[in-house]
């Protein structure tokens, strides 16, 4: 048994950087340095998790037959490092107004990637369980960390319950793979699985039973009740790292599991991940059309992106993950940009809703443009990085056999961009005295322009460019994607 | 003879009583409590499997300590959330699930 | 001292219908036991797997917290006796230490700060017969899909408090480890989400 722990170094950092911060948080009074350390500290441990986790990303190795070491982790570690760097350095400032216990709070920001690290890793079941409930935790407790938002602890309620409903439900179903594969560990499990005779309605009742636990992670319809209250009621950079880390490490852990231990029973579960990716890209798209609050419109953008993706999970091969991680990378850098520029708007002007935006072409154009394209990339227009890697997603699903459900997915994206315009048009089309642009087009009162942070501007700066380079020049992610893919399928 | 099946049997009516438990109950600490019977039922599972089918690893009862160690995390955690809601709100009654809509 | 009416009902409600529904069950498991139509362990089981199913209907049907929680406490303490019966005595330990002791206790205390007296409050929602519906459909699909397979199953053998050492902290050192983490977060959350926000303002 291979016991060598300098594989988990990255890990190891992350959770000592989470110790760190909350130690720096408890004695800075001796320490005379005030809470602005504790970003910077909450960077740095991040920083070194995803460069360490780089650094390992060429080998192929295994701890102790439960974590993976290759470039399929790899790839999941820097996404995770970098959505956490741009999440903390974006909203500083939005945390220091409006959260209470800055140190627990970014604790917990640590320790959720840790657990979304070992979701992304594991090779068994018991350490998967373990990352995802670590991931749970952390988002449960900073959900309900809002200062004087009575939204936040109800959130965190309805979070937790359902949360725990979840985790007893995939538990069930993981018992019942454990029983029917004879084992925890994924390439054992994907042995036994080839024959099972006479155990065939317990495995597919596990399956049914997995599939609707990690459904929940991931805001599959229909367990996506928590996702819209969750969102809202949650502070911004949690409702950023909710449909990032969150969703990423979810989708990690269906990759894993149903390209490796469940591969062998593909037809058992095959039409029930269909029938979840048609109605998720459904529902989510038909509701978010509805939504006022611009954190429920993205909880319901990112709810029908995950039915996109879950189109690759259905067509499970190694074309198709390559092409569900590399949405997953396109997805992130939009997504992050959007909620990046969501709160700079919100550190301004404290509100979130959608007609709040009206006019802010005019008082303030970049972060206006950076907004409308993020938002055009996640409906997926050419040139930006959502229509590429949608592109070779819905590609490959076609190719996979699936066409109906490509044809679907293309119809929900056009209608998608009906409510995505909606947002544009506050910025673009209103004025910032609420009049609209035909009727007048010379603007009675002039409102002052405003400018982003330091820290804000150069974070949606650079994801901006993220979403143009990724449209444009694709091969660096996709070669990583690639990479990633064939390394899951090497395992 | 005591099967396997008994075990599986009786924690599959164990589950489906917590999930009707979790269906019906409009108050966090009942809803809390139909999960643990939940989770009971899963590690009733975990061992029964542990010891008729892997009794060589048992890797089932390890699990099973896992679930429970986090079971009772768990709950605390959710019942420290109940607190932070009761006092905001300074009802006599921690029934506030009927303000959220499910 | 005159207990208040409640309380009193609940008691004689309780114990007449444990009486009535316990007393012939238990009678007719010991007389099966006797005649020989089942061994001691089976015996064992079937008072476990009634005590268990008491408790479990009593945590999600009692109208009255306290009463859920002590059922849910009866309910875990019978599924203790089964790991004994599992030839899991470490687990059995566990069991009794995690819910006879922390739960049932974090879940009193809970109950206290929330709701200090023990009346009934409005516990269950109107969609009672759906709920019933669909959790009797998963319940009949759980036991018919657990009645219809066959398990290559073997007889069991004690796990020693030793193996499970060192399969713990050994083979699963690593997962201990991200357990103890989570432990920590719900320990920071708990304080963190529960305090009050005046001690905070102050301190920054």
């Amino acid at each position: 048994m291979n016991l060598d722990y300098s594989l988990l170094v990255p890990e190891f950092l992350l959770a000592l950087a989470g110790v760190v911060v909350l130690l720096a948080d408890t004695f800075r009074g001796e320490l005379k340095s005030g809470r602005q350390l504790l970003p910077w500290l909450t960077v740095f441990g991040a920083a070194l998790y995803g460069a360490t986790g780089a650094a390992a990303g060429s080998m192929t190795s295994e701890f102790a037959g439960i974590f993976a070491v290759d470039a399929f982790t790899a790839f999941f570690r820097v996404l995770f490092a970098v959505t956490l760097v741009v999440v903390v350095v974006g909203s500083h400032e939005y945390v220091s107004k409006n959260i209470r216990h800055q140190g627990e709070f970014y604790t917990m920001l640590l320790f959720a990637t840790v657990g979304a690290s070992f979701m992304a890793g594991a090779r068994e079941l018991l350490t998967a369980y373990v990352g995802i409930e670590l991931l749970s935790f952390s988002l449960y407790v900073a959900v309900s960390l809002a200062k004087s938002d009575s939204r936040s602890g109800e959130a965190g309620l309805k979070y937790v319950l359902l949360g725990g409903l979840a985790s007893a439900t995939l538990l069930y179903g993981l018992s019942l793979v454990y029983g029917a594969g004879g084992s925890t560990s994924y390439v054992e499990i994907a042995k036994n699985l080839e024959h099972v005779e006479g155990l065939r309605m317990p495995l597919v009742l596990g399956l049914v039973m997995v599939i609707a636990g990690v459904g929940f992670k991931a805001s599959a319809v229909p367990f996506h009740m928590w996702t819209p209250d969750a969102y809202e009621g949650a502070p911004l950079p949690v409702t950023a790292i909710l449909s990032a880390t969150s969703k990423a490490a979810a989708f990690a852990l269906i990759l894993r599991l149903f390209s490796g231990p469940f591969l062998p029973v593909i037809g058992e579960w095959r039409t029930t991940i269909a029938i979840l990716s048609l109605s998720t890209m459904v529902v989510g798209n038909l509701i978010a059309l509805q939504q006022t609050n611009i954190k429920r419109l993205l909880a319901y953008s990112s709810i029908a992106q995950v039915g996109y993706m879950l189109m690759a999970v259905v067509t499970m091969s190694d074309v198709s993950a390559s092409a569900l991680l590399l949405h997953m990378g396109g997805y992130l850098v939009t997504n992050l940009a959007v909620f990046m520029g969501v709160i700079a708007f919100y550190n301004h002007s404290n509100t979130e809703e959608i007609s709040g935006l009206h006019g802010l072409a005019e008082t303030n154009p970049f972060l206006a443009m950076v907004l409308a394209a993020g938002l055009l990339s996640l409906s997926g227009m050419p040139l930006l990085a959502g229509f590429t890697t949608k592109f070779i997603l819905f590609q490959a699903a076609a190719s996979g056999g699936y066409l109906w459900l490509v044809t679907l997915a293309v119809i929900m994206s056009t209608i998608s961009l009906f409510y995505y315009l909606k947002v544009i048009r506050q910025m673009y089309v209103v004025l910032p005295d609420g009049s609209q642009l035909p009727y007048a087009t010379e603007p009675s009162v002039r409102q002052e322009r405003w400018s982003m942070s330091p820290s804000s501007t150069l974070v949606v700066s650079v994801l901006f460019l993220g979403i143009v380079v990724v449209g444009l020049y694709v091969a660096p992610l996709a070669v990583a994607a690639d990479n990633a893919a064939r390394a899951l399928f090497k395992a | 003879m005591i099967s396997l099946t008994h075990y599986l049997v009786l924690s599959g009516v164990l589950f489906a009583l917590g999930f009707y438990g979790v269906l019906v109950r409009r108050s966090a600490i009942l809803i809390l409590i139909a999960v643990e019977l939940m989770l009971a039922a899963v590690s009733i599972n975990f061992v029964a499997f542990a010891s008729y089918l892997d009794a060589k690893l048992f890797t089932g009862v390890i699990f099973a300590i896992f679930v429970i160690t986090i079971a009772a995390a768990e709950v605390g955690l959710a019942l420290g959330i109940v607190l932070r809601i009761y006092r905001e709100r300074s009802t006599a009654n921690v029934d506030e699930a009927s303000t959220l809509k499910w | 001292m005159p207990l208040p009416a409640q309380l009193d009902r609940a008691i004689v409600t309780g114990s007449l219908t444990a009486g009535a529904i316990g007393l012939p069950y238990i009678l007719v498991v010991s007389v099966l036991g006797i005649m020989g139509r089942i061994n001691g362990a089976e015996v064992v089981w079937w008072l476990l797997a009634g005590l268990i199913l008491v408790g479990a209907i009593g945590s999600v049907t009692s109208n009255n917290v306290v009463h859920a929680a002590l059922s849910l406490v009866v309910a875990a303490m019978g599924i203790a006796g089964m790991f004994v019966l599992l030839a899991s005595e470490f687990l059995a330990l566990v069991q009794v230490l995690v819910y006879g002791g922390g739960v049932a206790i974090l879940l009193l205390f809970a109950l206290m700060m929330t709701n200090a007296s023990d009346d009934p409050i409005v516990v269950d929602g109107s969609q009672k017969p759906f709920g019933f519906g669909v959790a009797l459909v998963m319940g009949v699909v759980l036991v018919s899909a657990m009645v219809g397979a066959s398990w290559n199953a073997t007889i069991t053998t004690v796990v020693s408090f030793r193996d499970i050492g060192t399969r713990l902290y050994r083979d699963y050192g690593v997962p201990f480890e991200v357990a103890s983490l989570v432990l920590l977060v719900a320990l920071i959350g708990a304080i963190a989400i529960a305090r009050r926000d005046t001690e905070e303002s102050d301190a920054a």
